[in-house]
Parts: C-alpha cells; sequence; structure tokens
C-alpha cells in the first residue's frame, strides 16, 4: 500500500500558562512507494513517534492529511485502518499465552476458530516461534517478546506495518540478527513497513527510505547511501556516519575554500564564512597535502587505522582521519599533511548550516 | 507355595488409582499429617531445649569455650534473646486478647450449661453444639440456620454484585477526564460514615408510615414505587412480607433492603482499590488493542479485568470475610433485635445475643462453628484466586 503524508502538523497545546505549545511535526510530505521499508530517524523528541502515532491513528493530526493507497484515512479510526503496530515494549498481554496474544487480533474480527489458528500459526512460523506458542509472555527473552509483537502485528495481514523503537530493547548482538530478520519478514510478505528509531547505524542498515527529521522538520528524505554522500543540512551530515564527520570552521576567500590558514579545495562561491565537513574516510595521507593536522595518537583497526589529531578550528574535540592500514604513516611524525578527496567534503552556510553546492 | 505367588502377582498389581476427586483428599490429608507431624517435631525440639540433658550439654560447651565475665555472659545472652524483649508488648496483648479468648471459647463450648457469672457447668459434651445446630436454645433468642442463611445469603449476593458494580464504576472513572477527581472523592464520600447512622438513613428512606407535620407519609422508597402504581411494601417494619421455608423465614424484603445497603456501603473501598489499579495499567496495552481492533467490552473483560485481578481477588476474599462478620449495618437497619425476632439476623448477631442472655455456651458453639466456616470459604477462596491470579 502507498502511503502519502500531506502537510501533516501535530500541535501538542500548552498544559499551563505561559508555556508554548509544542510543535511535535511540522508541515511534513513525504509519499511512500508501496512495499518499501521506510525508516523515521532523529534524535529523541523530533516526533518521529508521534509521526508514526498518526500513522496508526491513535493521535489525532492538527492538520493535515494522510493517504493510504488513495483513500484518506486521516480521521479513521485505528482499529479501521488495517494497520498492524509494534510498541517500543511489545505491549504483550500478560495474562494471555503467545497464542492467545496472536489471535487477539483474528478474534477481534470475529474470524472462525480453524482459520484464526492456521493464521496464527503461519504467522508464528514466519517470526520462528511456533514451539513457543503455549507460554507467558514473562516466560520469553526479549527477542522472542519481540518476534511475538511483530507476529501479532502481521496476523491480521495489515496493509501498512509500523514499529516503534524496535530494536531498542535488545542487547546489541540480537540487534544485527533482528534488524536483519524484520529486513527479511518486511521482504517476505512485501507489507509496506514504517519503522522509528534514534539509531542512524540501524537505519542506514535495512531502510529503503529514510526520513531524518530535527525538531519536528523533516530534514532529508531519500535512499540511505544518498543521504550519507549528499546531506542537505549540517544536522543530516553529522547525525549519519559513525564515526562521525569532521566539522571545521572555515571561510571562502576569493574563490578558496580556507580552513585556518590552509586553502584546501576551490570554489566558484562567493566569499563567505562556512562550516567545512569532511568525512572520516575523505582524508589521504600525503607529504604534499592541503590540510595539516596536529597527530594526538593513532588507532589501528586492523582493516583500517584512525588518525586521531587535533585542529583548532576543529568544531569537535578531536579530527578523525580513516586511513588504509597499508599506508605507511612516518612513525612519531607530530604532524601530518593530508589530501581531501572532493566528494567526501561538503560546505556548510556558517548562519543558515544548509548545504552550499 | 502361597509366599512365591506372592512374590508374582505383587510388582505385577499396579498402584491402586483413584480418580482425581479422591486422589485430592488422599493429597491434602497426606500434607496436613505431614505439617502437624512438622509441628510436633519442632515443639519436641523447643522442649528438649529445657531438658536436663540439654542443659548439661551446654554447659559442657560453654565450660570448654573462653571464660566471660558475668556482665559479658549477661551481654550475649540478652543480645541473643532481645528479639523476645521487643515483640513481647505485641505478644502479651494479643495473648490476652487473642490467644486466650480463642482456647477458652475452644474449651467453653464443651461446658454443659456453663454460668459464665459463676463458672460452674453441668459437664463436658457436645451438647451446645446439638442444640445450636437443631435451633433448640430456648425462647426469644436467634435461630442459628437463620442466622447462617441469613449470612450466607447476604454475602454471596452483595459482594460479587458490588464488586461487579465497583469494577463498572471504576472504567467509567478511569474513561472520563475533566471532573474525575470531584467524582473520585464523592464515590468515597460513604466510606467516612458511619454504618449506624447509615443504617438508620436507609431505614427511613424504606419507611412504609411516618408522621410529618400531623400528616401521614411513607418513605421515599415508596413514593417512587407509588409513581409507577404499586403498592407500598413495608420494607423494613413488623409487617413486611415473609416467605416460610419450613421453620426457616425469608423476609425477601428485608433482603432486599440489606443486600441494596451493603452494595453500596461497599462500594467506596472497592472502587478505590480497583481504580487506583486501573491508573497502573500501562496506557500501551490500551493503545495495542484498539489498533486489534477490540472492542470496550472486549478491552474490559480481556484486558483491564485481568490484569487486575489480584485486587479484584483481595476484594472478594475480604469482602466475604467481612460479610460473614457483618452486623452492625443489620442493627442499624432493622433494630436491635436484627428485625423481627431476629429474622435478619447474623452470625455475630447470634453470639452477641447469647452473650447477652448470659448463655455463654451457645455463643461459644455458634463461634466455633462461624469458624470452621470460615475457614472452608478461604480455603477454597485461596484455591480459587490463586489459580485465577497467577501470570
Amino acid at each position: 500500500m502507498k502511503i502519502s503524508i500531506q502537510h501533516l502538523t501535530k500541535i501538542f497545546p500548552s498544559r499551563n500558562k505561559g508555556e508554548q505549545a509544542v510543535h511535535a511535526v511540522e508541515d511534513m510530505n513525504i509519499e511512500i512507494p508501496s512495499g518499501k521499508l521506510v525508516g523515521l530517524l532523529g534524535p529523541s523528541g523530533c516526533g518521529k513517534s508521534t509521526t508514526l502515532f498518526m500513522l496508526s491513528g491513535l493521535e489525532s493530526p492538527s492538520s493535515g492529511k494522510i493517504l493510504f493507497d488513495e483513500q484518506d484515512v486521516t480521521t479513521l479510526a485505528a482499529e479501521k485502518r488495517g494497520v498492524g503496530l509494534v510498541f517500543q515494549n511489545y505491549a504483550l498481554y500478560p495474562h494471555m499465552t503467545v497464542e492467545q496474544n496472536i489471535r487477539f487480533p483474528l478474534d477481534n474480527m470475529r474470524i472462525k476458530r480453524e482459520e484464526g489458528n492456521a493464521r496464527a500459526l503461519d504467522a508464528a512460523r514466519l517470526v520462528q516461534i511456533e514451539d513457543l506458542m503455549s507460554r507467558k509472555p514473562n516466560e520469553l527473552s526479549g527477542g522472542q517478546q519481540q518476534r511475538v509483537a511483530i507476529a501479532r502485528a502481521l496476523v491480521k495481514m495489515p496493509n501498512v506495518l509500523l514499529l516503534d523503537e524496535p530494536l531498542s530493547n535488545l542487547d546489541a548482538r540480537l540487534r544485527l540478527q533482528t534488524r536483519e530478520e524484520i529486513k527479511r519478514i518486511q521482504r517476505t510478505t512485501g507489507i509496506t513497513t514504517v519503522f522509528v528509531t534514534h539509531d542512524q547505524e540501524e537505519a542506514m542498515s535495512i531502510c529503503d527510505i529514510m526520513v531524518v527529521m530535527k525538531l519536528g522538520i523533516v530534514q532529508q528524505i531519500g535512499a540511505p547511501q544518498e543521504i550519507y554522500d549528499d546531506p542537505s543540512n549540517l544536522f543530516v551530515a553529522n547525525f549519519l556516519g559513525t564515526p562521525p564527520i569532521n566539522i571545521f570552521k572555515g571561510k571562502i576567500s576569493g574563490g578558496k575554500v580556507y580552513i585556518g590558514g590552509e586553502a584546501i579545495a576551490e570554489t566558484p562561491l562567493e566569499d563567505r564564512a562556512i562550516f567545512v565537513g569532511i568525512r572520516p574516510e575523505g582524508f589521504i595521507y600525503d607529504p604534499e597535502g592541503v590540510l595539516t593536522l596536529k597527530v594526538d595518537h593513532i588507532e589501528v583497526m586492523g582493516r583500517d587505522k584512525s588518525v586521531v589529531s587535533v585542529h583548532e578550528s576543529s568544531t569537535k574535540p578531536t579530527v578523525r582521519c580513516i586511513i588504509d592500514s597499508d599506508v605507511i604513516l612516518p612513525p612519531d611524525a607530530a604532524e601530518l599533511k593530508f589530501k581531501i578527496k572532493p566528494y567526501k567534503l561538503f560546505l556548510f552556510d556558517a548562519e543558515t548550516e544548509e548545504r552550499l553546492r | 507355595m502361597m509366599e512365591e505367588k506372592d512374590n508374582v502377582s505383587t510388582p505385577a498389581q499396579p498402584p491402586k488409582k483413584h480418580n482425581k476427586f479422591v486422589q485430592y483428599f488422599i493429597d491434602l490429608g497426606a500434607r496436613i499429617k505431614g505439617w502437624f507431624a512438622g509441628k510436633f517435631n519442632a515443639v519436641k525440639e523447643f522442649f528438649h531445649g529445657f531438658s536436663k540433658e540439654a542443659r548439661a550439654e551446654k554447659k559442657a560447651l560453654a565450660a570448654e569455650g573462653p571464660q566471660l565475665s558475668r556482665g559479658e555472659k549477661f551481654r550475649r545472652g540478652f543480645r541473643a534473646q532481645s528479639g523476645w524483649l521487643f515483640v513481647a508488648p505485641a505478644l502479651i496483648l494479643m495473648a490476652v486478647f487473642t490467644f486466650y479468648p480463642i482456647i477458652a471459647a475452644f474449651i467453653g463450648s464443651f461446658k454443659q450449661e456453663y454460668l459464665g457469672m459463676t463458672g460452674k457447668f453441668k459437664g463436658w459434651g457436645f451438647e451446645n453444639f446439638i442444640r445450636v445446630l437443631k435451633g433448640d436454645t430456648g425462647t426469644g433468642g436467634a435461630n442459628f440456620v437463620q442466622c447462617l442463611v441469613n449470612t450466607l445469603l447476604l454475602t454471596f449476593v452483595s459482594v460479587p454484585l458490588s464488586t461487579l458494580l465497583a469494577l463498572l464504576i471504576s472504567v467509567a472513572l478511569n474513561s472520563i477526564k475533566r471532573v474525575q477527581k470531584a467524582y473520585q472523592t464523592i464515590f468515597f464520600l460513604p466510606y467516612l460514615t458511619n454504618a449506624l447512622a447509615m443504617g438508620a438513613v436507609f431505614a427511613t428512606f424504606f419507611k412504609i408510615i411516618g408522621t410529618v407535620n400531623n400528616t401521614e407519609t411513607v418513605g421515599i422508597v415508596n413514593i417512587v414505587l407509588g409513581w409507577f402504581g404499586m403498592k407500598p411494601v413495608d420494607w423494613v417494619g413488623i409487617n413486611s412480607p415473609v416467605w416460610y421455608l419450613g421453620d426457616l423465614r425469608i423476609p425477601w424484603a428485608k433482603y432486599i433492603v440489606a443486600i441494596i445497603y451493603e452494595i453500596w456501603s461497599g462500594l467506596p473501598f472497592k472502587i478505590l482499590i480497583l481504580f487506583s489499579a486501573m491508573q497502573s495499567i500501562n496506557k500501551q496495552y490500551y493503545d495495542a488493542a484498539k489498533v486489534d481492533g477490540a472492542s470496550r467490552w472486549t478491552i474490559l473483560w480481556h484486558i483491564t479485568a485481568p490484569m487486575i485481578m489480584p485486587q479484584i481477588s483481595y476484594l472478594l476474599v475480604t469482602g466475604i470475610m467481612g460479610g460473614m462478620k457483618q452486623y452492625s449495618a443489620i442493627v442499624g437497619l432493622f433494630g436491635e433485635t436484627m428485625g423481627m425476632n431476629y429474622d435478619m439476623g447474623t452470625m455475630v448477631g447470634y453470639l452477641y445475643n447469647y452473650i447477652g442472655l448470659g448463655q455463654t455456651g451457645y455463643a461459644y458453639a455458634g463461634s466455633l462453628i462461624l469458624f470452621v466456616i470460615i475457614m472452608v470459604i478461604t480455603f477454597f477462596n485461596n484455591k480459587l484466586t490463586k489459580k485465577r491470579t497467577t501470570y
């Protein structure tokens, strides 16, 4: 099912006098093609969960429209939208067995017992919990509970599957495993899926489309690699990528980009103050290089190594450059010079923090 | 030959299988036996501590160890035993006001024609119990079977009904937002009102004839019934309608009044408990149920009620226990004689009645029977609630 979000806005009115109303989501416009896995990404409080709950029908928007295919569902009640929702803490009913939990949506649809049992078993098979059917939720591990919650959301064959921070309650190893699992389930079922996360790595790894949000405003929409390679502003550039991008204060003067006193690149742009963003993998060691960094220490990872250094124009305490492990660096050098890959170099306006192209 | 045959046949014979019901009581018997054996051993061990051998042993041990000064010995002994000192006040009070009366009642119930004032009695036996159960306790007093039936009927009708009503009211209260606090206060007010006073007010509501400014009036309930063309009923007075079941009297009008009163007066506490339990249920369960298309009814019976089952069963258990001990409300409603000649008498009323008449033996016997009945009910209560509340 295609989802189209048009000018969606959610304002929570202020509770006390003198407080400002909270604009949780502001003028959001997204087109989600059918059968895609979409991640809403942003730091906490950016309105991503609110968006998800508006899609599910549990929250009603202040203004704007939500369309499923061509049907306007903005005012449709949650149970009539045909969405499956997986909560952050799963919200499995503790007094029901796994089977009863999975069957619960079917029982509400008054589906016959045999058919209901068959469908519950199918859903359980899909998430591989068919041998846990008679257990109670508190007898399951976190990962198993997660699967039950997904099975419960899938069993009614929803048009849209919504997942709220699906991996946040799992430990690191299970998280890796489960995110692949979610991808697999989404591929097999072909259900349009929207999930919320604050973990950029998680979003990058499984999303078809990623929506980066900040303070209720959509910053950028696109495929993960696209956004990574072509961030539209400083926030997006900063938010994506581990280790994070290096940001320097700089300026454009006479068609050249300056960091400190060094001209590192040429540009057709006018003179102004800027932020320069360079991805850690954008540095090439070269004694003839354009940027000089004071080396703090070097971390060897095996596959590659990181030169951790300091620079007075950097906005962060350290500058991190990742270079191939077979590059030989002069031992005990206090300073190193680097060339910069032009496609890993982004310029942002110092005031608006928008990308300069 | 016989021996050989026995040897062959014995292992082939399977252990005797009982059906589930019989097996349950056999197991129960074994458990009770084990419990008593355990207690017996504990008592034996306790008294062994006072025996000559044990004391000699202790002395020998003390002689082997380091020699202590008198003060140090006392201090150590005091430290080891000081726990008793701290529980002593409670223990003494309980001994005087709980343990002694229980034992005295138990012994007293077997004394025939016991006179409380002089302490004289005719002999030992079960006569008290027989007379109590037969209702052969002299004229003017309450009838045990009548009191038992009244108590059980009032309890097992009013407690489940008021719990159910409290559940529904709590759900309604939980779903409103604006004046929730105000409603909460209103619902809780009856809890702060004296039972006798409330009983008197109720009795006025249900009165048939009264006089105001020399004009005959009827109570508000009969006025309302009159609007629907019904004749006034004497709800609480001497002409209250009664059905007879053999010797047993069924004063149905009084039952209705008592049940309504019990439900109403039981509501505030139940609402308080259930409402606060509901507030602590995670809102996400309701969100999940909503997305899954559950109706309000399904949410109430399949989510809310099971989630607060511990509180519901607590209310049922305490409500039934309280119901078995009800007294003051009935006196408030129907006067000191609990209706006509105790036709609305309760078990506790029965005990007070015979204590008042000086025939303490019947009161003792009645209290023992009440004790056994409450024990049985509590036993089944625990069985049922344990099953329902574990998740």
